[in-house]
């Protein structure tokens, strides 16, 4: 059965809930109105409102409770609404979450997985179409993930929630319905996702995108039109886990191609491009035939609202392609 | 382009007798000028907000709309004698008080419509309308976020000497944040000149009220911070006034901060696209009934204020420049895409985004 993204997170979190008793769920509108896009809907009605948690306004308990009750052997699932509004909860994430494990010498630890909305091309505006995840991905100590299929979603949420870390795990808005990426999803209450390694979408020869989350879809399209319009073969490689990074996948795809383009809706100064670029240099130098460009969003705080401006920030199709001309023909 | 909005108050009538100060048949607390400008601000404010209703769901602008219809006793009793200097630090349900403290309507549906006739020009969501030129600050969606601001230009207020007050609006929902706590217990430790409006409106998105707070009053929340809280009743808009007014007055003369939890409620879904399944059909009409713009229409036609006439003469005139306000911002272009990468600092960086091998703005 085709199951969409949305669907595959939804199924994921019904099958730790009834796996495991100490899974709950917290967060706004997350019970009775079933989250904002429907993420948690049947949750509630299933497992009660002591276990999908309509939480007070206010994202710092959200985190800041989770992490306590991890600590006390509970396997929370908070949610952020939007990355947006993530920002209240910052201490919790990078100070606590983060940091616990090293404080206390692996004494004390929070195993809890974060769910957090992001994206933008949906017309929100600044506020409701951020793409925050360099912030968490900067923090060491956090598993940071980006699934970018359904299989993915369910796989890496249920591997997340199983983890002994805290995670956090960043789902983008405009994948939850779309409906080029439903696929068939494993129905084994035991399938996981592996949580460190990225996937090669696409198999090539002649040069690298190096992406995650949404933007997948345009990069696996720019590489579809490359190789009609000249033959090249591009490899396309889904990061998945934005920290830690695995390295070893994107230096052996660089070993083959010597080409890399690095396809980020994040603006672009310190995004992951900038981390991936520098590791590729520095450890393949030898191996690259061209320089390494980004496709990034500009260094603007956010998203505008306005069609013409929102287009003009956001990383699409045309602007992979201009940049992949530009990388095979150096 | 500029558009009348406020209807002219009449100078108070010189009191009679009003030897001993206090209001009587002949001095009242409130003129009936006043009273008749209040009513006809909120006839205008529904019409305003059912009117973006209409626009969003025929699809004539995009992005979200959050209306506080059934709320514009609260709205219009706290804005409507606001000088242009004093601020306002609204929330995602504020749009109104754009045009109550005097916003052109053209420049309103301009952002509803992200037009570069905006203020941000297209920038923000279509309900986040801030302007400078009145001290509207331009809304964030970070709830409760404005409060803190707001508590900023007080602070600034208090050490220019000036008698400026800030005017500062949320839902119940944003008591939750540390944000509104710290803002309180701070303008309450400085002695600011702020008045806290919180709009209990009973919802928080799906979120009743009964999760984001254990007391039944808001407005005790404001004795743990050392200033005067106060409950009122959220859709009388008389009250309403006096209440803000007496708040105000106090911060305008040096006499610190006030809460005052309005209880009312949003007719309509939490925004345009939820249809607020989780509050019964039940509830709605029982606050509907409680419409303050009919209660506002009884006490004035009780007191012989009120015509029929009148009443459709408000109606028929604002329209019209409703009309001609859309018309406005349906005519105004967008912005450039380039215009993207303008309004990041007091410098230009579209050359350094451009050609990347720049690196000196032009200062
Ligand atoms: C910090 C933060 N968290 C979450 C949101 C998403 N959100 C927008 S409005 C809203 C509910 C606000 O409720 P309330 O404060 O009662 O105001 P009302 O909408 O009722 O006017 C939520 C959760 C946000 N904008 N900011
Ligand atoms: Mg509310």
């Amino acid at each position: 059965m085709s199951v969409s993204y949305l669907d595959a997170i939804n199924a994921a979190l019904n099958e730790e809930m009834r796996r495991d008793p100490s899974v709950f769920i917290i967060g706004e509108d997350v019970g009775v109105m079933g989250g904002a896009f429907g993420v948690t809907k049947g949750l509630y009605e299933e497992f009660g409102p002591d276990r999908v948690i309509d939480s007070p306004l206010a994202e710092g308990i959200i985190v800041s409770s989770s992490i306590g009750a991890a600590m006390a052997g509970m396997r929370p699932v908070p949610e952020i609404q939007f990355v947006d509004f993530i920002t209240p909860a910052m201490d919790a994430i990078t100070q606590q979450a983060a940091k616990l494990r090293y404080r206390s010498a692996g004494a004390q630890t929070c195993p809890l997985t974060l769910r957090v909305c992001y994206g933008g091309g949906t017309g929100g505006g600044m506020y409701h179409s951020q793409t925050n995840t360099t912030w968490f991905a900067h923090e060491p100590g956090l598993i940071v993930v980006a699934p970018a299929t359904p299989t993915d979603a369910k796989g890496m949420l249920k591997a997340s929630i199983r983890q002994d870390d805290p995670v956090i795990y960043f789902e983008h808005k405009k994948l939850y319905r779309l409906p080029a990426i439903k696929e068939d999803v494993p129905e084994s209450a035991d399938f996981l996702s592996d949580l460190f390694h990225c996937a090669v979408r696409r198999p090539g020869k002649d040069a690298t995108i190096v992406t995650y989350g949404f933007m997948l879809q345009p990069s696996l399209q720019a590489a579809e039109k490359i190789a009609e319009e000249t033959g090249a073969s591009i490899e396309v490689i889904d990061l998945r886990v934005l920290n830690p990074l695995d390295h070893e996948t994107i230096l052996n795809s660089i070993a083959k191609t010597g080409r890399l383009c690095i396809v980020q809706e994040d603006h672009r100064t310190l995004g992951i491009g900038s981390e991936i670029a520098a590791t590729v240099a520095e450890l393949a130098f030898d191996c690259l035939d061209a320089p390494i460009l980004r496709v990034a969003a500009p260094d603007v705080p956010a998203i505008p609202a306005a069609e013409p401006l929102e287009q003009f920030y956001m990383p699409d199709l045309p602007k992979i392609m201009t940049a992949m001309r530009q990388l095979l023909q150096y | 382009m500029a558009t009348k909005v406020k209807e002219p108050a009449a100078p108070a009538a010189a009191p009679k007798s009003a030897a001993n100060g206090r209001p009587n048949s002949e001095n009242p607390l409130i003129s009936d000028d006043k009273l008749k400008q209040i009513y006809s601000t909120m006839v205008k404010c529904r019409l305003l907000e059912e009117r973006a209703r209409t626009l969003k769901k025929q699809a004539r602008f995009k992005g979200n709309y959050y209306a506080a219809v059934g709320q514009e006793a609260v709205a219009v009793g706290a804005g409507i004698d606001l000088r242009p200097e004093d601020t306002v630090a609204p929330s995602h349900r504020d749009f109104i008080l754009n045009f109550i403290k005097g916003v052109p309507l053209e420049i309103m549906f301009s952002q509803l419509y992200g037009r570069v006739t905006s203020p941000d020009k297209g920038r923000s969501s279509p309900a986040h309308c801030g302007y400078a030129p009145l001290n509207i600050i331009t809304p964030a969606s970070t709830i409760a976020a404005q409060l803190n601001i707001g508590t900023g230009v007080a602070l600034a207020n208090q050490m220019k000497k000036n008698d400026n007050v800030v005017v500062a609006l949320s839902g119940e929902g944003s008591t939750s944040l540390g944000f509104w706590h710290e803002a309180l217990n701070f303008a309450g430790v400085r002695n600011l000149p702020i008045v806290y409006i919180c709009q209990n409106n009973l919802w928080a998105e799906s979120v009743s009220v009964k999760l984001q707070t254990r007391v039944d009053d808001i407005s005790l929340k404001a004795t743990g911070y050392g200033f005067p809280g106060i409950t009122v009743d959220g859709n009388d808009a008389v009250a309403m006034y006096r209440v803000a007014q007496e708040a105000i007055a106090r911060a305008r003369s040096g006499g610190g901060p006030t809460l005052i939890e309005a209880k009312t409620y949003r007719w309509y879904g939490h925004s345009e696209i939820d249809p607020a399944k989780y509050r019964s059909a039940e509830e709605v009409e029982e606050w509907k009934a409680k419409d303050p713009n009919a209660a506002m229409e009884r006490y004035l036609t009780g007191k012989k204020l009120l015509s029929a006439d009148w009443k459709q003469q408000i109606i028929d005139s604002f329209n019209k420049e409703l009309d001609a306000a859309v018309e406005y911002a349906e005519k105004q272009p967008q912005a450039q895409p380039i215009e993207c990468l303008d309004h990041l600092y007091s410098f230009d960086v579209r050359s350094r985004e451009l050609d990347r091998k720049t690196c000196t703005p032009q200062y």
